[in-house]
């Protein structure tokens, strides 16, 4: 059970589809392992369907529907939707139909994988992995980041985060995470914007980030 | 002959439509069903600020789509309207962005962490929905207003300020408190 979960105005920006692509595969991501938010998205595609109910309707042109009954071919029958993969397991190289590249050591204890999303233009996604009880670098974001848990937790001001939790941080938020004890945490992460770390080990991350 | 543009039915009628589509392939269905839709999706599709053209060639694409997909309409999970909505937004997205994001939101995934929920815990379709009207009814004018125009219409933060003439920081603001009601109201829904 997910106890921490994207702000509402995410959700909302998900089920409008005017979230980017990067952040709504983590929201997908995360909706794959919550329940409640899986019921709020619903209940705002309600909003949508009430919303299409009352709106005034613009007439299409003459002879439209006709010429769409002309259009109509013969169905097979049985085009259920197939059946839907795992989101993800730790020796699949594949996340909700994204590519993910290899694992790369960053330094001791943390490692990073690229998630291939081609129209992620001013966001970057990726999967970071580490070690049990690592420190990450502490730094402030300038622009949004959102992240969910796959395995492990991590730590920091705002509680703690295990699997299927979701981090919705403001570009505000400085946060210096820790890992949790005991188990590796592998996380996917959406960044928008410009990161500043503040320590060594941040820099090394950055070039992979391309910062 | 001009579409006529028919005014209310009910919730079950409509998915009743789109059940006559799956079984029967039943053109007199799907023919009430384009007649109370397209010109609706044609509606939103403007108000989304798709020229009126490509509206009207969007709206009669989502309406094959119906045609297609209606065996995956299940009145159990979803509204008719609820459901039409979606294909209606997957086509505004897959027109203005030309990424993947559609399918995530169509997305139907294994849920491998969380234990599933009983059948009996899970509130029907019809259930949510006469829990989003009263939610609905509880936002103030205001409220609403700003939902209809960032979630519906899917405009900008700034496009919205500029229409209501309110600086940004009040749409925002204005957005999140709407939101933050709509999920206090619907938050225990799963
Ligand atoms: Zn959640």
């Amino acid at each position: 059970m997910s106890r921490h979960h994207p702000k509402d105005t995410t959700l909302a920006d998900f089920a409008a589809g005017t979230l980017d692509e990067g952040r709504s595969l983590v929201i997908a991501t995360h909706l794959a392992l919550c329940g409640q938010c899986r019921g709020f998205v619903a209940a705002l595609e309600d909003v949508g369907g009430a919303m299409l109910e009352q709106i005034a309707p613009v007439a299409l042109s003459d002879g439209a529907s006709a010429r769409v009954l002309d259009r109509l071919a013969p169905r097979s029958l049985a085009p259920k939707a197939p059946t839907a993969p795992k989101i993800w397991a730790a020796d699949r190289d594949e996340l909700l139909g994204y590519r993910l590249g290899p694992w790369r050591w960053v330094s001791p204890g943390l490692h990073y994988r690229a998630v291939d999303v081609p129209a992620a233009k001013d966001s970057r996604v990726f999967m970071l992995k580490a070690a049990p009880g690592l420190k990450l670098p502490s730094h402030l974001h300038t622009g949004t980041e959102l992240t969910c848990v796959l395995a492990g937790a991590f730590i920091h001001e705002g509680g703690r985060y295990g699997a299927g939790d979701c981090d919705d941080a403001d570009h505000d938020d400085a946060h210096s995470p820790v890992i949790d004890a005991g188990e590796e945490c592998v996380c996917l992460v959406a960044m928008q914007g410009q990161i500043k770390f503040t320590s060594i080990l941040g820099r090394m991350i950055q070039p992979f980030i391309r910062l | 002959m001009p579409t006529v543009v028919k005014g209310a039915k009910s919730s079950a009628d409509l998915a009743a439509l789109i059940e006559a589509v799956a079984a029967d392939q039943d053109r007199a269905a799907f023919a009430a069903l384009f007649d109370y839709f397209a010109p609706r999706i044609k509606g939103f599709l403007i108000r989304g600020n798709t020229p009126p053209a490509a509206a009207e060639e969007l709206a009669q694409e989502a309406m094959l789509t119906v045609w297609r997909k209606a065996a995956q309409f299940d009145r159990n999970r979803a509204g008719a309207s609820a459901w039409i909505f979606t294909i209606a937004r997957n086509l505004r997205i897959d027109v203005a962005r030309r990424d993947q994001r559609a399918r995530l939101l169509d997305l139907e995934v294994e849920d491998d962490l969380e234990q599933p929920a009983p059948p009996d815990a899970l509130l029907l379709a019809v259930e949510r929905e006469s829990r989003v009207q009263a939610a609905l009814q509880a936002l103030s004018d205001d409220q609403m207003r700003v939902v209809r125009l960032s979630f519906f219409e899917g405009k900008p933060h700034a496009d919205i300020a500029n229409e209501l003439e309110l600086p940004l920081g009040t749409v925002k603001s204005r957005i999140r408190l709407a939101m933050n009601r709509m999920r206090e109201l619907l938050g225990d829904l799963t």
